[in-house]
């Protein structure tokens, strides 16, 4: 089966550095994978290539079928590949039902000439994302809070605003940068079950970058090990855990330490 | 013959007092990342702060003929009077706005210049009629190539024009000040983890990327005596040219400002003599919008990657 | 229905204003009355690019010049054809008024094609370089303008000036003199209020959102299947259409003069203070400041030597104080409720 999300060969630098080199993924419909390393290993760089903010120098990146290089970011998004941000991007000045509905944009049927005429199809179309728009918000426990500006929200319900906007594009594959930063352990409890959920509710397919081993451990079935652009090493949270090169990667090599 | 070496004197002329301007927008676009547009504006003081001084030392266009030191003297006055005020205004209108989205800082800066040329024209400032500065660089031929007359003035202006740049260029490659510019240049937070003071390093920025302008100033009114009103449209139009030429060299980057300023300048007198006169503004930003559309990044830039 | 009505209020508004307004009030406040409508379109327009994209256009009154003169044209020139008359007469009945209506809207669509055409290299670049390139077309439309022929002015001369020829005797430096004094209290506050309508449609529209979202972070925006570079462009293109209809109205204008040097950057300077000061992304608050900054210069006309001192100062403060102009994105009634 053809796996949702698949990369091959990816890499890029920056000047002389090589930010990700030979970078290789298959995410299964379904699955629920995790991406770790070490700061500055090269995780949201692989990120801005999966959705198109940087050109990979060589390589290969399919969602589904689909060819994404050289794609611009909101094809990619609006073709069903959809992210959350590590420092969290909302539009701070927009009410939290208005950063989710920015998002259905991409999928509207109906042009400027309807909206200025508020045309009936129009209408129905509007109301019919304003009710979409309210049950992705209630999807990721922010029910009722849509009137709020994005940036008077606590950074908790902020990260899970990034969540409902993402997914109000409607996407096959999520990459979710971090979303547990800056969460108490009681809000990262809630996130663990939110992130399952989803992945059964919706269909999707999530990729996740954490730096919260217990959040990764319990949550990934699968993890990418990411040390210095490269992979070091792959496989189940157990397999991982005791492989000597992701053991080096994070407590540094014997020698030094 | 003649006419191409007539032209490519006031080309050169022209372009560099250009690209002494666009040397204080690249420096502050490579800082702060945003147009400081009272720049043209501070390019006008500078010409207007010459002619003024020259006038309380009582260099008119009546009176004596000025000592040749009289240059130099009216040179540093105008550009210490516009470093002062750059760094005021920095410190009063940017300085503030520094978190602030850019749009704001841009709308700031446009609000600084209005006052500018608006209190220039005050009667208690410079009025609203046109003056002509005195000639404070001494002029002769120097020699005649077929025809030509080399003209000291033009040498003087291009002269004093590539010294000031050699300093610049000094300043930023040779000293612990252009250490600290370049590298709040490269990254503010990182530069001011390191213990670079960033305030005062943006402060002498503008201090010194006003000066330059004011030295542009002060040469453009010695080739061109004519001084407009303050808020005359030529004065604007001179600035946009000058951002023009730090666009197309590659914005942030000092030595593609000069090179830029030259080629401005190169291709506006060259345009004028040879196709048409009325049209040379035209010609730059024809210019400008082709090197948006092939090379944005500028002759001499590098396509930079934002942070996400 | 509901549609509809809006569009109805407009039209039952802009005759009201002819019919009731502009006899009570005389010529005196009539033309005022025009100025402010023209000012409100041209901040409401320039609001969708400035306040809703957060791009920042200062080439507005360019797009006035190309709608204006393009508009000068047509009447001018188009309607002694048309109409077989001499040069610059005013069309009798309801015909002459919906020539100049078709002549304004066609001086529009020629602005919006300008606007994509300018805007589309520096639109597909992040950054303010947008600025300097409406900037420089403005200035570029002003010199171009002032290179244009004498006004053909007898009907004897116009029959023998190939067309060719009539399109660039627009007057040079001295202005397009001469032009029918069509625009009245109707056409302007039928133009300005259709402005107003759209612009808040459009605000409180999923376009309008994804304009908004460009403003609040680019990034994001194109991360969420906006395509940030069309979006730009649908706005900057709107707003040079109504500007040139502006440029229109303003051409045909009693006590006015279309010339290049009225419609210099001082002109775009004055459109940006209106929506800045008025509130980035308020319609209202756009619409509101051009009527007060219009009004009230009238009113002090003694003091117009300090006029551009003090609005350039309350950029300035505003800009330190009130960094969203002093309505924000909020539209009036919001303002209201909250306090």
């Amino acid at each position: 089966m053809t796996p949702a999300l698949f990369a091959r060969g990816v890499s890029i630098r920056f000047g002389g550095l090589a930010a990700v080199s030979n970078f290789e993924l298959a995410l299964p419909v379904g699955g629920l994978y995790g991406l770790i390393g070490p700061n500055g290993a090269g995780k949201t760089t692989l990120f801005n290539l999966l959705t198109g903010v940087y050109r990979p120098d060589q390589g290969e990146i399919r969602l589904g079928e689909r060819d994404l290089i050289g794609s611009a970011p909101s094809a990619i998004a609006a073709s069903g590949l959809a992210r959350t941000f590590q420092n969290i991007r909302l539009f701070h000045q927009l009410s939290a039902l208005d950063n989710v509905r920015v998002a259905q944009f991409a999928h509207r049927r109906t042009g400027l000439v309807a909206t200025l005429l508020r045309t009936p199809a129009w209408r129905r179309e509007e109301e019919a994302d304003r009710a979409a728009a309210e049950a992705w918000l209630t999807a990721v426990g922010l029910e009722g809070r849509g009137a709020e500006l994005a940036r008077n929200l606590p950074y908790g319900d902020q990260r899970r605003l990034e969540i409902a906007r993402a997914l109000a594009l409607r996407p096959k594959v999520l990459l979710l940068d971090e979303p547990a930063a800056g969460m108490n352990p009681q809000e990262k409890l809630g996130l663990r079950s939110l992130i399952r959920t989803l992945r059964d509710t919706y269909d999707l397919s999530i990729l996740l970058i954490e730096h919260d081993m217990g959040l990764v451990m319990d949550v990934c079935e699968h993890i990418t090990v990411l040390d210095h652009g490269e992979v070091i090493a792959r496989g189940t949270a157990a397999e991982v855990q005791v492989d000597p090169a992701v053991v080096e990667a994070y407590l540094g090599s014997p020698e030094a330490a | 013959m003649t006419r191409v070496l007539q032209t490519l004197m006031d080309g050169v002329a022209v372009g560099s007092t250009y690209a002494l301007i666009a040397l204080g927008y690249t420096m502050v676009y490579g800082i702060l990342r945003f147009i400081n547009f009272a720049h043209s504006d501070i390019f006008m003081l500078g010409a207007w702060f010459s002619f003024s001084l020259a006038g309380v030392f009582g260099w008119t266009l009546a009176g004596a003929t000025p000592p040749p030191w009289a240059a130099v003297v009216v040179l540093l006055g105008a550009m210490s009077g516009t470093a002062v005020l750059g760094y005021a205004i920095e410190r009063v209108a940017y300085r503030p706005l520094r978190s602030a989205p850019r749009i704001n800082v841009l709308i700031a800066a446009i609000g600084v210049s209005l006052l500018i040329e608006n209190i220039g024209q005050l009667p208690i400032a410079f009025g609203t009629q046109p003056q002509r500065m005195p000639s404070l660089l001494p002029d002769a031929v120097l020699f005649e190539v077929s025809g030509v007359s080399i003209r000291l003035v033009d040498t003087l202006v291009i002269g004093i024009a590539l010294g000031l740049m050699a300093a610049l260029e000094w300043l930023i490659y040779g000293t612990r000040l252009g250490l600290a510019m370049r590298a709040v240049s490269t990254d503010a937070q990182t530069a001011a983890l390191m213990g670079v003071p960033v305030d005062r390093v943006v402060s002498a920025t503008f201090a010194v990327g006003s000066a330059l302008a004011a030295a542009a100033g002060f040469l453009y009114a010695s080739k061109y005596p004519g001084i407009n009103q303050p808020a005359h449209a030529t004065w604007i139009l001179l600035g946009l040219k000058a951002f023009v030429a730090a666009v197309v060299g590659g914005i942030g980057n000092v030595r593609g400002a000069m090179a830029g300023g030259l080629l401005i300048g190169m291709v506006e007198i060259f345009g004028a003599a040879y196709l048409s006169p009325h049209l040379r503004d035209v010609y730059v930003f024809a210019l400008l919008i082709l090197v948006l559309l092939v090379r944005p990044a500028g002759l001499l830039g590098r396509a930079t990657v934002e942070k996400v | 229905m509901r549609a509809i009505l809006p569009w109805v209020a407009v039209l039952g508004f802009a005759m009201l204003a002819q019919v009731a307004v502009g006899p009570v009030v005389g010529h005196y406040w009539t033309k005022i009355l025009m100025d402010v409508g023209i000012a409100v379109l041209l901040a409401v327009s320039l609001n969708i690019v400035n306040g809703f994209t957060g791009q920042f256009s200062i080439g507005h009154a360019g797009f006035m010049a190309v709608g204006g003169y393009t508009a000068g044209i047509l009447t001018y020139y188009g309607g002694a054809a048309l109409f077989d008359l001499p040069p610059g007469a005013v069309a009798p009945g309801i015909a002459g008024h919906l020539w100049f209506a078709l002549s304004t809207l066609v001086g529009g669509v020629v602005a919006a094609v300008a606007g994509v055409v300018v805007g589309l290299p520096s639109l597909r670049l992040r950054g303010d370089y947008l600025a300097i390139v409406t900037l420089g077309f403005g200035e570029i439309m002003r010199v171009l303008l002032t290179r244009t022929e004498d006004v053909i002015g007898s009907a004897e001369e116009l029959a023998t000036a190939p067309w060719t020829t009539q399109v660039v005797s627009t007057g040079g430096s001295l202005g397009f003199t001469g032009l029918p004094f069509y625009t009245n209290l109707f056409w302007t506050w039928l133009w300005t209020g259709i402005a107003i309508l759209v612009a808040y449609r459009l605000k409180e529209s999923s376009t309008g959102r994804a304009m908004l979202s460009v403003r609040e972070d680019e990034v994001a925006s194109g991360a969420m299947g906006v395509r940030t570079t069309d979006v730009k462009v649908i706005a900057f293109a709107m707003a040079a259409l109504f500007a040139g209809i502006a440029g229109g109205l303003f051409a045909h204008e009693i006590g006015t003069t279309l010339n290049p040097a009225e419609l210099g950057f001082q002109k775009s300077f004055e459109i940006v203070i209106m929506v800045v000061l008025g509130g980035m992304g308020s319609v209202t608050g756009a619409a509101l400041a051009a009527t007060i900054l219009t009004i009230v210069p009238e009113l002090l006309r003694e003091f117009s030597e300090y006029r551009m001192i003090v609005y350039a100062a309350l950029l300035v403060v505003v800009m330190l104080v009130r960094p969203t102009g002093l309505l924000g994105h909020r539209e009036i009634w919001h303002a209201w409720r909250r306090s």
